[in-house]
């Protein structure tokens, strides 16, 4: 126990005395396990936070949207798609929006040529959009059927709309559709799911038929379906809403889109993960180099120690056990590193930092087992200097 | 490979001690009669393979307790093939070498690595200091691995170092120490372990006259009825310091005398 004391004191105090060589090998493993650690970790974090939005969204809305042949404007879906929708077995809830395209909206007045030139598109919208689209209100409420049944000409903003309007919240506000005034009840939370939302007003479908003069025919659907059968859905919604007829039927599963990206972090991953094994190779190289030539320079001590008494083995074992201590100093500094960078970027990018604790160590044992493999060779060319050629005696 | 020499010498080469003394020199060396401390017996050592050179052709040599000895001869004359054999640093293409009777050709390299650091203490003409060490440090280099605790360490390397005189240089680096110093370091190194024999190859080689004349002064201080002293030199000075000086040429011992105006 007292002689492993000794060498590791003698290979400590053999690093300690290079400190800049010793830091210039380290880095090998350093990279490597940083690169690593911070792969995965970044990409878990990133990943971590898709799946929070996507656990939250629900990843069983099926968005539909009325398809047109080439040219047609504004192509719509049957008026009773909603019912179609809801009659298959599938399907938990269904809500239409219609939109408005012909509709101005005026926030204030005066305004009016600029919100002509750059029209914010106006929707109809059921009663129930926000519970299909698990989306609150942010402020105020939303369209009721109060609203349908008194008439009312009452008016929703998207989230960013409202920002653009400067509503506040809890303002009594006004805005001008075609001319008609209507009265600003509430602001809907952002809809991660379909961003075009967010910049949308709505209105209720009385108000759509008969105070804008539309048809009422929606265009989009939104649906939601048992989960498990999100895309059995989605297949069979055409059918459901033309039942044979022409119309075009394009659906979509917006998490579809979150979890490709959550697949592309993984494929990002898998190549950071390559990086980092390419540079702990390299990394390794650079210990045997660096190493080897250290053994040459060193032959003189080599001579000194053989002299009074150290054996070839404890000579090789010296020089492995500093390659150990690169591998192990270097492996810890590393997932220090990429632990950092991972909290540094999860904090810029506001992530939920995920870090796979548990497989850091095998990343540290994989610089541990290069830095080794490559301190075995100049060890055992150390172990076989001849100390007469290295003390030049006589 | 051969072992064998091209020729062999006659058994025995002419001694020179005008007393007379009984002992024959390439057979038995002086002082034949006690208990050798290392014994060279018709010892060769041949470099290469398909041209074969003899540095050390059927030497014989025994080295006894308490003798302080100069190996001498012009460059080469063996005297580091030699001093490479004496401190079981190589091993003979023929021939035996015992130490405390001991075939050293027979043991494995951690056995003799032991056997060397228990049993030799060596001194090189350039010191040959560890430079990251300091001088303690590079003291103790000589106990390591020995199950000694390291508080007993640094205290046996302060004692070796005090007795030189370098106390107060510890733990100084060598490079921060004057050539002189710094050969004492590696005296001190050299005594720590209480070795039966001393090595020295050129010890004053590269110092000045005083700083030379100071350590020859501490090597003959160094020498006790328990330990030899060897010294390989090619300075007649510093061979004339020891009472007994052994005379190479082309790989062979020429002379071994023991010279009564030397202090015993």
């Amino acid at each position: 126990m007292s002689q492993l004391g000794d060498l590791v004191g003698v290979a400590w105090s053999g690093l300690k005395a290079r400190k800049i060589r010793t830091l210039m090998i380290m880095l090998g493993p350093i990279i490597g396990v940083a690169a690593m650690v911070s792969a995965v970790g970044l990409t878990e974090s990133a990943k971590g936070a898709l799946q929070a939005q996507l656990a939250q969204l629900g990843t069983n809305l099926v968005i539909v949207q009325a398809g047109g042949t080439f040219g047609s404007q504004n192509p719509t879906l049957p008026s009773n798609s909603v019912q179609r929708v809801e009659n298959m077995s599938t399907v938990t809830s269904a809500a239409a929006t219609s939109n408005l395209s012909g509709v101005i909206a005026v926030p204030v007045q005066g305004a009016s040529t600029y919100y002509e030139a750059f029209p914010v598109p106006v929707r109809a919208a059921d009663d129930n959009l926000p519970s299909v689209l698990q989306v609150p209100t942010i402020d105020g409420r939303w369209l009721n059927p109060t609203d349908n049944r008194l008439h009312l000409r009452s008016v929703v903003l998207g989230e960013g709309i409202a920002k653009q309007y400067g509503y506040l919240p809890g303002e009594t506000r006004t805005i001008r559709l075609n001319n008609t005034n209507f009265g600003v009840v509430g602001v809907l939370g952002p809809v991660a799911l379909d961003p075009e939302l967010d910049n949308a007003a709505f209105v209720t479908q009385w108000a759509a038929k008969h105070v804008l003069g539309t048809n009422g025919r929606p265009n989009q659907l939104y649906v939601r379906a048992i989960p498990g059968t999100t895309q059995q859905t989605a297949n069979a919604l055409p059918t459901a809403i033309n039942l044979g007829s022409s119309t075009q039927v394009s659906t979509q599963i917006p998490t579809d889109v979150l979890q490709a990206a959550a697949q592309a972090n993984k494929t990002l991953q898998q190549v950071a993960l390559l990086a980092g094994l390419l540079a702990l190779t390299v990394g390794g190289i650079g210990i045997a180099n660096v190493m080897s030539i250290s053994v040459i320079q060193r032959s003189s001590e080599i001579g000194i120690r053989r002299a009074v008494g150290h054996s070839r083995s404890k000579i090789g074992a010296q020089f492995l056990l500093e390659a150990l201590f690169v591998g192990v100093l270097g492996g810890i500094i590393g997932a220090v590193v990429g632990v950092g960078v991972v909290y540094a970027v999860s904090a810029i990018a506001g992530w939920v930092v995920v870090i796979a604790y548990r497989e850091i160590p095998i990343w540290m044992g994989l610089a541990l087992l290069v830095a080794v493999i490559a301190g075995l060779y100049p060890s055992i060319k150390a172990a076989r200097l001849e100390p007469l050629e290295t003390l030049r005696l006589g | 490979m051969s072992t064998q020499p091209f020729d062999t010498p006659p058994y025995g080469v002419p001694r020179t001690d005008p007393l007379g003394d009984p002992r024959t020199v390439a057979g038995s060396g002086p002082s034949a009669n006690g208990e050798a401390l290392l014994e060279l017996e018709s010892v060769s050592r041949v470099y290469g393979e398909e041209v074969e050179v003899y540095a050390l052709r059927d030497v014989s040599l025994r080295i006894l307790p308490g003798e302080f000895m100069s190996i001498v001869g012009p460059s080469g004359s063996g005297k580091s093939t030699m001093l490479g054999l004496l401190g079981v640093l190589d091993l003979p293409t023929a021939g035996t070498i015992r130490i405390a009777g001991q075939d050293v050709s027979t043991l494995d390299d951690t056995t003799r690595s032991k056997l060397r650091g228990e049993s030799i203490g060596f001194v090189f003409q350039q010191f040959h200091l560890i430079p990251h060490l300091t001088a303690l440090g590079n003291v103790e280099t000589a106990l390591l691995y020995r199950d000694i605790r390291p508080k007993d360490r640094r205290e046996r390397a302060h004692e070796a170092l005090s007795q030189l005189g370098l106390a107060a240089r510890a733990h100084h680096r060598p490079v921060q120490m004057s050539g002189g110093e710094q050969q004492r370091v590696a005296l001190a190194r050299a005594i720590v372990t209480n070795p039966l024999m001393i090595l020295a190859d050129e010890p004053t080689g590269a110092l000045d006259s005083a700083n030379a004349a100071h350590v020859l002064e501490i090597f003959r201080s160094l020498e006790s009825p328990q330990r030899a002293v060897v010294m390989v030199t090619h300075d007649p000075t510093v061979a004339e310091t020891a009472r007994r000086k052994v005379s190479m040429r082309d790989g062979r011992i020429v002379a071994d005398e023991l010279r009564e105006d030397v202090p015993a």
